[in-house]
């Protein structure tokens, strides 16, 4: 008798448990976040901000200003980020991934270059960024010092005055930064895979690279894509390190959505349209996210 | 012990590149960057770290709560001069200020309105406050015992709104052209003066680029930082805020002057304490700049040989050049008793002492007979600036002024790197003014 009633309430206990985070992400997280969705579909900025009574519900406006206005960064900040972010991605994830293959193996010192890698990304993000911004420079800075004195190049690269090399510039930052990133959560992957099959596929003659792409990658599948979307969302929404590096600048050439978000709220004080960006940000990640829980859901039916 | 090991290095190699960082971004001039730390961590609770600094506040007196974002050791110096003298000057307040540092500072002011922590004045940046009487941040003291009519128009202008008095301005300055006299003196050229035109200033760059000097350099970053110095240049050509095409002859200067190499390319993304700082090292033979650099010149290049003069002139026909008006404005917080901010408003309304605290500060102080004072116009060097004051205009003023600084600056960024020609940057700069609303 009394084995069925916790059986039947093994459910609800479940609901109970979890109802502890469903508060706290409704209060921190879904309030918020409703908040923002109302403020974009006002008109409160500067003139309207301290009088409620001229505040108004003026739909998407904001959302076709944003992407129509002269004036308005956004459809080139959403392309500075979608740049931004796959170029990140790219090369973080292949170094990472060569970084965690090599720490994998046991050598001497392995724990300490391991510790030593990780330097980049317990380092506050605006130091990591005044660093760079000091290194990229135009006479002084190192990177062009070290090109020049090995006649790489004859000319200094003006790396952060030109949009190009700019957007090169807050890139390579973010790379160095988001490597250990990477590298561990891969490593932590690889150990999941035990040495038995690594032997038995070494039996059947298999050579290095055929382990790698038909035993090592498709085993730790699960783990890239965690990697490969985290580092995304978290790329995506960069803020302190550009905002370090060039403010968006050299004319826009690296304003991202964060930034420009940013802008518009707290420096021209356009607070709904400020939030109307961050929304579009927001969704943006919101179907990155959609994507990964699905793809995670059909490995695990897998 | 070998992970312990690890962990020592590692603890070390961190700080030792976090030092290396903060002692690179702190400029040379803010000396006082480890007295501001502990600051910082007051801004998120303003109300109350206030109240802990401000010296036993006993029940009957009321306080009187003052923003800042002041970081050089003369300033908080001024500062502390300035509580203590209103703190013995009555019985009924008792004042204390809180540091904010100023890349925060609209920001917080901003949050603050919404959250309801604001202190009961705020001393902040002049171009910024006609957006924050239009945000319902200050209070309309016109009915205070201030005399209004002393004040200069420019900074006056900027504490006001539809005829209302909103504060009162606290410090005014402008840039004028710092030059190095042993870098003229090498190339043998004479120094720049009151009647040196652009055609002249030109000439003089191009004249002194060379072994790693560049001519000029000023501040072209992308915030409004950038825009309070190229600006001028705007204005001097015969354009305005909203008449970017009449000015059209500063974007030729500043571009041919660049591709030239006698104007530094790194302006873009230089501040003003980043201009100072390579003219102090003599990497630029001459900067505009304002009158708050010349104390950290004084400490840091004590050995700089250096003059200031007005900024070069149009051409000989026309007048002295304008200027930008800088400084700041003091501003009463719209709360239920502003009574503590218009005593502390009345109290540095007297003109003694304003003056001994722009002595102190390396500002002017915004009334016209103050001003006047011979520890200004009998300095050598200061006394430029009082002549360049005299044809310094504000930014704005208007609430909206932060969306116009964006499209001028953006302008001015796409001339400094060449991304558009003059003209065409002329046309889209102009749409980008006539579309702030």
């Amino acid at each position: 008798m009394k084995k069925t009633g916790h059986k039947l309430s093994a459910a609800n206990l479940g609901l109970l448990f979890s109802l502890p985070a469903l508060i706290y992400m409704m209060i921190f997280i879904g309030y918020p976040m409703i908040q923002n969705l109302i403020l974009s579909l006002k008109n409160v900025d500067v003139y309207t901000f301290a009088r409620p009574e001229n505040q108004a519900f003026v739909g998407i406006d904001n959302y076709i200003a944003l992407f129509s206005n002269a004036n308005s960064v956004l459809p080139k900040a959403i392309i500075n980020t979608v740049i931004f972010t796959v170029a990140s991605i790219f090369f973080q994830f292949i170094i990472g991934f060569g970084l965690a293959l090599l720490f994998n193996n046991k050598f001497p010192g392995c724990s300490f270059f391991r510790g030593v890698t990780m330097i980049s990304w317990l380092l506050p993000v605006t130091v990591a960024g005044l660093l760079f911004k000091f290194m990229f420079q135009l006479n002084g800075g190192i990177i062009n010092q070290f090109l020049t004195s090995l006649h790489i190049l004859e000319e200094p690269i003006e790396w952060l005055l030109e949009g190009r090399t700019a957007m090169v510039a807050i890139v390579v930052a973010n790379i160095w930064i988001g490597i250990p990133f990477n590298m561990m959560l891969i490593l932590t992957g690889l150990t999941t895979i035990s040495p038995e099959i690594y032997e038995s596929a070494g039996l059947d003659g298999a050579n290095k690279l055929q382990t790698l792409f038909m035993i090592t990658i498709p085993m730790i599948k699960p783990a890239i894509m965690s990697v490969l979307t985290l580092g995304f969302v978290y790329t995506f929404k960069v803020f302190d390190l550009v905002w370090v590096m060039t403010k968006g600048g050299p004319v826009n050439a690296t304003e991202l959505v964060s930034t420009y978000a940013y802008r518009l709220s707290f420096e021209e004080f356009k607070f709904s349209e400020g939030a109307a960006a961050a929304n579009v940000l927001f969704l943006i990640l919101l179907v990155v996210g959609i994507f990964y829980i699905k793809t995670i859901d059909d490995n695990e039916v897998m | 012990m070998k992970k312990k090991l690890v962990s020592i290095l590692l603890t070390v190699a961190m700080t030792a590149a976090m030092l290396v960082g903060c002692g690179q971004s702190a400029p040379e001039e803010t000396e006082s960057s480890d007295s501001a730390a502990p600051a910082v961590e007051s801004t998120e609770s303003a109300a109350p770290a206030a109240t802990e600094s401000a010296p036993a506040v006993s029940g009957d007196k009321k306080s009187v709560v003052i923003w800042d974002y002041f970081e050089t050791d003369a300033q908080k110096a001024m500062m502390d001069t300035l509580i203590n003298g209103f703190n013995e000057s009555q019985d009924e307040f008792v004042a204390s200020h809180v540091y904010v540092p100023f890349s925060d500072y609209e920001k917080q002011l901003t949050l603050g309105i919404a959250s309801g922590e604001l202190p009961d004045l705020v001393i902040m940046d002049g171009c910024g406050m006609a957006s924050f009487i239009e945000l319902g941040l200050m209070a309309d003291i016109s009915d205070a015992d201030i005399a209004w009519d002393e004040y200069i128009a420019g900074p006056m202008d900027s504490t006001m709104m539809d005829g209302k008095h909103y504060g009162i301005p606290f410090a005014t300055n402008c840039t004028a052209l710092f030059y190095n006299k042993d870098l003229f003196d090498a190339a043998g050229i004479a120094y720049p003066d009151e009647n040196t035109t652009w055609d002249d200033f030109e000439k003089m760059a191009i004249a002194l680029t060379k072994d790693g000097v560049v001519g000029f350099g000023n501040a072209g970053v992308n915030t409004d930082e950038g825009t309070f110095q190229c600006l001028q240049w705007l204005y001097t050509a015969g354009g305005s805020y909203t008449n970017i095409g009449d000015g059209i002859d500063a974007y030729k200067l500043m571009q041919r002057m660049i591709e030239e190499g006698a104007w530094t390319k790194e302006a873009v993304n230089w501040t003003q304490s980043d201009v100072n700082n390579n003219f102090m090292a003599g990497n630029i033979a001459m900067q505009q700049n304002g009158p708050w650099q010349l104390p950290g010149i004084a400490a840091n290049a004590p050995e700089l040989n250096y003059g200031v003069t007005v900024l070069p002139k149009r051409d000989a026909t026309s007048g002295q050049a304008t200027s930008i008006l800088g400084g700041e404005n003091m501003g009463a917080v719209n709360k239920e008793d502003a009574s503590g901010a218009k005593a502390f408003i009345k109290y540095y309304d007297q003109t003694e002492v304003m003056v001994e605290a722009m002595k102190q500060y390396g500002s002017f102080p915004p009334k016209t007979e103050a001003a006047k004072d011979s520890y200004w116009t009998e300095d050598p060097m200061q006394k430029n600036f009082i002549q360049q004051l005299e044809t310094s205009i504000p930014r704005g003023p208007s609430p909206a002024w932060p969306s116009y600084s964006a499209a001028i600056q953006t302008g001015f960024q796409e001339v400094m790197t060449s991304a558009k020609t003059p003209e065409q940057a002329a046309v889209d700069t102009q749409a980008a003014v006539d579309a702030v609303k």
